[in-house]
């Protein structure tokens, strides 16, 4: 049967159980059994093949792009695997089938069985790395289904839960670590990988690789430290410890350190790491499944101790080693199998698996008491039964073993974890089986129907036979299957038998079961020892390191973000500065290619106004009026600065900028409290002192560094010089840069700056339309107000300055395109004008003698504009191309007529209108009843003087 | 001349007038009551449009004298842009309009942000690349705040805004500083400059600040204060939709600059971008373990996974550059999932986000808490989910390109980051039984996303629809 069949068939049989559990219990296990069965007919078929010493391969291209194929292959150590599972697998499910009770949902048992069969038979199936993980999680995945199955226990949940983090990162790490391996290969097809030894292991990421693979495999295979999930786990139905845990998923770690033994193994780190591990594991769980009083607690524990065993002989790194490994797995597998089910048949029987409520069943349970006794046997290594062969084999190699120089370390450690294990094997029948009987069993104890103890019936007969007939039996598997660990080559010479001569793992055995008998013989004052010692609990550890990492993250997170945007900008800024940093020592530098110029006397004190102005205003910045007056200052020096650099229409658009900005300033400060919050600390005002000074150095720094090289290309400045007159008919380069060469710009602008006014307008009628305006109008000040709102001396100035002020804007208007001035900044120079008669003399009176509503006057800009433009195309030229000539007019000279003008008179009442509009719109926040005069110094001689003061009495 | 320009850029046309006619269309009619109806047409248009881009462009077509690209790269790019926008446009409906959300502008918003996004991945220049991210930034600004009753929404929106304004400004003074001294805007100009060895002093600063700019956008660590806040602030919908499609933009813009610009230095920023990379994994998977929140933990997951994505970039290669679309491409997939399924979790009437509310949600939504289960398992890349894919793609790259440090770290990172996802899967089928039980709204729309979603996650691993072809041509007209 091809391959890819067997790996297939467990999961489309998932399908059955599920949809068969309708037709009743019997035929869903059924269907779980024959797809099973199935599976290994097919695994059996190509039994001959692998005996011959074939490869059993089935190829087929996944996601080529990815090196992900779905490639298939079979040989020694994948048959023994698949073996185990499919046949262990068969004999759960007839297990299960009388285990479960009637409550249990048989259905969705069967189906997360079948799924993690499947997993487990894809991983040692698999022949590309990248499959083979895919596998691995799939198990992780559905064996954390099948522990979490008894949700009503929240131990259940727990362990299902600790079992999935913990395997699960470990083969998030391992994909990492075969990622290397991929790499260095350059193949993911483990046939490639495992023939290049030589490349792996001189390749500088061998060590990573390793340390990354072996994470994975030991966090599967519950080696120290990561032993602690196995135990935890077991709160799951018996047939799934006895399944995962003996024949399945915790061998898949060492499948996994068998598979690669051929590239990995051979070097020292692989054996301090490998072997010390193992060694470690081996006696601590030992030591510790003798002191557990659940059954299943007992059987996790030596399950461990068992797996250290396999791991350390993996971890010698020596042929004959190998060979031992590959044949314990098979001996555990079946007497560990066994008496999971024993132990899962006492449970059911008597309700209870705690040893201290159970003893003297030998005569209750007679079956069970055989079974569980000679697999118990086995476990301790009594002869004749399989385990004996295995373990003493094992004591061979430890004997021959020398760690870090010491040659009785390894067989020391080996001893007393061969001693422990021999008693917690004795104690299990001990405790349970032998003593009198009594009379306080949860339940009345029976031997279970022989469906029940049929499966580890069967184990049990095997446990015997390999041990008698071990060569005729399991000589050929262990033969291909080490080969296939070992990787090609000769097998060393071993022997499969029990009478291997007087040697020391002889003597070492006798001392251990000798010394077990005397161990559990003061067992009872042992414990009461045992239990006084403080120790650490793994799932303690666990859940305090879950709990730190929690604790850790938050405390990340709350310092990170606080929400407070101030924090938030000085990490950006800090992230910045030290970017540029880098950018700046990793650069090569220029040499600065121009001559700064010599500093005057002006420019020093100018800019000794401008930082005393800067740091003021960060001193002073809470109370809102001073801030605003330094603003001001700021701005004022500024254009005194672009005066001072011959740029005299900057200087002018600055300065009107500067006086419309600080007007809106003030009448929004009119709505705030006078004082900002107070809301930092010293020790934060400090920090950002740092950062801002060192930000602001750098920014200086960088600024300077540029304006002392030349760029790429010439400054533009010198064709706008060269074109200004030639061109757009101006001498004024900067206004016919806004009309002409930028004027496309400057139309999108007014455009946005009309939008702008529009939305301050929509908005405040949107506001003054809510609550906000009854709010507004019931305003107290918090201090009393002038008593003179319009005062008389103001108001004079501004009406005889109205008229100077439009003649001021007309002029700077017209002189524009070849003197200082345009549009621009007649449009703000007319604004101020208009905006003081509101200031002077109030808004009704100023609105009633407002003529043209300030929408209009912006979409007349906006459209006197847009035709000006449009009229190039009359000329046959582009939009807003300018044109410009000469006309003689006879009473008055020649003067020069430019569309520019045009465009720029859109642009003043642009600007106009825009100011206008929201200023208007903000000073409507402003008005409450009674502060309006509606005749403030208007000059009617028909009003009479004692009229106003009766008002004023009001 | 100018018609050729603007047949290469009519899809843009399309959707940007339909947004300015629908616009106005809504001012003067019903206003709000039109806005099912733009929900709808919005995300059609964008549907009929990626289809239109999927299947008609072909070869490399430049527009507007090169400010305007629009080749394989640009085109997957805006494929998934707009099939996800149309999905979270559609999944918002329901939960906008039952919660008086649903106003008109949203829907065109969103078109508006499609719009400069689709422009930000066709961008062949840093002035195109400067407006397109301003078109999509400034809608996005808006749809932050869009619930303006909300303190912690409006809250969101400004500093979103203020911090974005920051990073523009960084953004634009880098690209002046690289016009100072390559001498052009344009991208196969400045990689000229580049191409003379070593780049200037001042190419470098402009790089750096270009950078950080960008790293903004796609809230890399240490630039991604904004996103925790925002996700949280925002209705769920815009958080969907922040998740998603500018993530893949700002990606794909992010790659474009790096390659087409500065192809020829990778070495000057593969550094920075390792950085980022690992600070945001890292940040990342840390920070969202002690999240409670569901949409605050999907801001960190945005910001691991976008982490990820990075180290496609950081490879400089063009596998580097199809391992990083294909991340994108199942990132936002997986996120149209979960987020459908974030829209469904509610409690009479009102939105839940709190995680501890999904306790024992497995037993009482079986067929939801699986597809939920799948997307987590997808998320944190267990195989053999497609996510695993996803990330395995990076790591090829990554290791390729002898960035094997950084891949070790992703490792971790990604281990680190499991955790949490699987701390939702096990409340849903292990927790204590909640006080207050979770009932999931479900409209066939959201209950088809999330099981699609979810189904492509396991499909996605068989077949994936030949986006792993249009991947690498993409990634090869970009890096050549």
């Amino acid at each position: 049967m091809s391959l890819f069949l067997i790996a297939a068939l467990p999961f489309l049989g998932a399908v059955f159980p599920a949809l068969l559990i309708r037709a009743g219990r019997n035929a869903s296990s059924a269907s779980a059994g024959a797809t099973t069965f199935l599976a290994l007919l097919g695994l059996l078929v190509n039994a001959p093949a692998v005996f011959r010493g074939e490869v059993v391969t089935a190829r087929f291209d996944w996601l080529p792009g990815l090196g992900l194929n779905a490639n298939f292959y079979l040989d020694g150590l994948g048959f023994l695997f698949a073996g185990l599972i499919l046949g262990i697998g068969l004999l759960i499910i007839l297990y299960a089938r009388f285990y479960l009770s009637r409550e249990d949902p048989m259905g969705q048992f069967y189906t997360y069985l079948l799924l993690f069969q499947g997993a487990m038979v894809g991983i040692v199936l698999s022949d590309n790395i990248l499959l083979l993980l895919i596998f691995w999680e799939l198990t992780s995945l559905s064996s954390f289904l099948l522990i979490g199955y008894w949700k009503h226990l929240p131990a259940g949940r727990q362990g299902a839960r600790m079992a999935l983090a913990v395997t699960g990162s470990g083969g998030l790490a391992m994909i990492a670590g075969m990622l290397i391996l991929g790499n260095v290969v350059s193949s993911y097809d483990l046939t490639v990988i495992l023939q290049n030894k030589e490349l792996i292991q001189a390749s500088p990421y061998y060590m990573p690789a390793l340390i990354l693979i072996l994470l994975g495999a030991f966090t599967k295979s519950a080696q120290f430290p990561f032993h602690f999930w196995l135990p935890h786990a077991m709160a799951a139905p018996t047939p799934v410890s006895a399944y995962l845990h003996s024949a399945t998923m915790v061998k898949a770690g060492l499948f996994l350190m068998a598979r690669m033994w051929p590239v990995l193994a051979g070097t020292d780190a692989w054996f301090y790491i490998v072997a010390t591990t193992g060694l470690i594991t081996m006696v601590l769980g030992a030591v510790i499944a003798l002191f557990k009083d659940d059954l299943k607690a007992l059987l996790a524990f030596s399950t461990v101790s068992h797996l250290g065993l396999i791991t350390m002989l993996l971890g010698f790194g020596t042929k004959i080693a190998a060979v031992v490994a590959v044949f314990h797995i098979i001996n555990h597998a079946t007497f560990k199998a066994a008496l999971f089910m024993s132990a899962g048949i006492i449970d059911h029987e008597t309700h209870t698996r705690d040893i201290k409520r159970l003893g003297g069943l030998r005569h209750l349970m007679p079956v069970t008491f055989v079974i569980a006794t000679v697999a118990a046997l086995s476990m301790a290594g009594i002869p004749p039964l399989n385990g004996f062969l295995s373990k003493e084999m094992m004591l061979e190699e430890a004997v021959h073993t020398t760690w870090l120089n010491s040659p009785y370390l390894v067989p020391g450690v080996v001893l007393i974890a061969a001693l422990f294990s021999a008693t917690y094997s004795f104690r299990f029948i001990a405790h349970v089986f032998l003593g009198p009987k009594r009379d306080d069993y949860p339940a009345k104890p029976h031997d279970p129907g022989v469906g029940m103890w049929l499966a580890p019936a069967i184990l049990v007969t095997l446990v015997i036979l390999i041990g008698l007939f071990s060569k005729a039996i399991v000589g050929p598997l262990v033969a291909v299957a080490s080969g296939a660990v070992i990787g090609g080559g000769e097998l060393p010479y071993y022997s499969l038998k029990i009478w291997h001569g007087f040697t020391p793992a002889l003597y070492m055995s006798i001392v251990a079961t000798v010394g077990a008998i005397v161990l559990l013989s003061v067992h009872g004052r042992f414990e009461q020892i045992w239990n006084a010692i403080p120790r650490p609990e793994a799932k303690v550890i666990f859940d305090a390191i879950i709990g730190g990492m929690t604790a850790l993250s938050r405390k990340i997170t709350e310092g990170l973000h606080n929400r407070s945007m101030a924090r938030y900008s000085a990490i950006f800024v800090v992230f910045v500065v030290s970017l540029a940093g880098y950018a700046y020592y990793t650069g090569t530098d220029s040499v600065p290619t121009r001559i700064g110029i010599e500093p005057g006397i002006m420019p020093i004190i100018g800019w000794i106004c401008l930082m005393g102005a800067t740091i003021c205003l960060v001193v002073f910045h809470h109370n809102r009026f001073v801030s605003l007056v330094l603003v001001g200052v700021v701005g004022l020096i500024i254009s005194i600065g672009f005066n001072y650099l011959s740029a005299p229409d900057l200087a002018l658009t600055q300065i009107s900028v500067e006086v419309v900005t600080i007007i809106l300033l003030l009448l929004a400060l009119n709505f705030m409290p006078k004082e900002t919050p107070w809301e930092t600390t010293n020790e934060r005002r400090f920090r950002d002192v740092i950062i801002a000074g060192i930000s602001g150095l750098g920014v200086g720094g960088l600024i300077y560094a540029l304006m002392m090289r030349d760029f790429a290309f010439p400054s533009i400045s010198e064709f706008h010089l060269a074109n200004s007159y030639k061109g757009g008919g101006g001498t004024n380069v900067v206004n016919v840069i806004l009309v002409d060469f930028r004027g496309f710009d400057t139309f999108g602008e007014i455009i946005v700056l009309g939008i702008a006014a529009l939305v301050i307008y929509a908005l405040t009628e949107a506001v003054l339309g809510t609550r906000v305006r009854a709010h507004l109008l019931n305003r107290k000040p918090d201090m009393p107000q002038s008593g003179d709102a319009h005062p008389l001396m103001m108001v004079v100035v501004t009406r005889v300055m109205m008229p100077i002020a439009l003649m001021v804007a007309a002029y700077i208007f017209f002189r524009g395109h070849n003197l200082p001035g345009g549009g621009f900044i007649a449009g703000l120079i007319a604004a101020i004008a208009f905006i003081m008669q509101y200031m002077a003399s109030g808004f009704s009176w100023a609105a009633e003698r407002q003529k043209v509503f300030y929408h209009g006057i912006i979409g007349s800009g906006v459209l006197i504009a847009a035709i000006t433009g449009m009229g190039a195309w009359l000329n046959g030229k582009p939009f807003l191309t300018s044109a410009f000539g000469y006309i003689h007019w006879p009473p008055l000279e020649e003067f020069e007529w430019a569309t520019a003008m045009g465009f720029d008179l859109g642009v003043f009442l642009a600007v106009v209108g825009a100011v206008m509009l929201a200023l208007e719109s903000l000073s409507r926040f402003a008005w409450q009843p009674g502060i309006a005069s509606e005749h403030a110094m208007d000059i009617n001689p028909a009003r009479d003087d004692d009229e106003i003061d009766e008002k004023k009495e009001v | 001349m100018i018609q050729a320009d603007l047949t290469v850029i009519l899809p843009e046309i399309v959707l940007a007038v339909y947004a300015m006619v629908a616009l106005l269309g809504a001012v003067y009619t019903t206003k709000d009551g039109v806005a099912p109806l733009l929900v709808w047409t919005t995300s059609g248009l964008m549907a009929v449009l990626a289809i239109w881009i999927a299947t008609s462009g072909n070869g490399t077509n430049v527009a507007f004298n090169g400010m305007f690209v629009d080749d394989g790269f640009a085109r997957f790019a805006k494929v998934a842009i707009l099939l996800s926008a149309a999905a979270v446009l559609v999944m918002s409906q329901d939960y906008m309009n039952r919660r008086g959300l649903l106003r008109f502008e949203y829907p065109l918003l969103v078109a508006l942000a499609a719009v400069g996004m689709m422009m930000m991945v066709s961008a062949g220049d840093l002035m195109a690349l400067y407006m397109g991210l301003e078109l999509q930034s400034l809608a996005l600004y808006v749809v932050a705040a869009l619930r303006r009753d909300s303190v912690k929404s409006t809250e969101a929106g400004l500093k979103y805004f203020v911090l974005g304004a920051l990073s523009s400004g960084l953004l634009l003074y880098g690209a002046s500083l690289v016009y100072g001294f390559s001498g052009t805007t344009l991208f196969s100009g400045i990689i000229q400059t580049a191409k003379h060895g070593e780049l200037s002093v001042g190419m470098l600063f402009g790089l750096i600040f270009l950078i950080s700019g960008l790293a903004f956008k796609v809230s890399a660590v240490p630039f991604h204060m904004w996103t925790p806040d925002v996700y949280e602030g925002s209705p769920t919908p815009i958080t969907a939709f922040f998740a998603t499609a500018p993530k893949v933009a700002a990606m794909a813009l992010f790659a474009r600059l790096m390659h087409d610009a500065f192809g020829a230095a990778v070495k000057d920023w593969q550094q920075v971008i390792v950085l980022l990379s690992v600070l945001s994994m890292f940040l990342g998977a840390i920070a969202a373990i002690g999240q409670r929140d569901i949409k605050r933990l999907m801001a960190f997951s945005s910001i691991a996974h976008m982490g990820y994505a990075l180290i496609g970039l950081a490879a400089g290669t063009e596998l580097g550059v199809k391992s990083m679309l294909m991340y994108l491409a199942i990132y936002v997939t997986m996120n149209v999932g979960t987020f459908a399924f974030i829209l469904m979790m509610e409690r009479d009437g009102q939105p839940v986000t709190d995680i501890e509310a999904l306790r024992q949600y497995g037993r009482r939504e079986p067929g939801k808490a699986l597809a939920v289960l799948i997307l987590m398992f997808s998320l944190a890349g267990v195989p053999p989910m497609l996510g695993f894919f996803a990330k395995y793609g990076v790591w090829q790259a990554g290791v390729q390109a002898d960035l094997t440090g950084l891949v070790i770290a992703s490792a971790v990172a990604s281990v680190i980051g499991a955790f949490y996802y699987l701390r939702i899967v096990f409340y849903m089928y292990f927790g204590e039984e909640p006080e207050e039980a979770l009932d999931t709204h479900s409209s066939p729309i959201l209950w088809a996303a999330l099981m699609g979603s979810a189904a492509l996650m396991l499909v996605g691993v068989v077949y994936q629809f030949g986006i792993e072809g249009a991947a690498a041509a993409a990634a090869a007209t970009l890096v050549n």
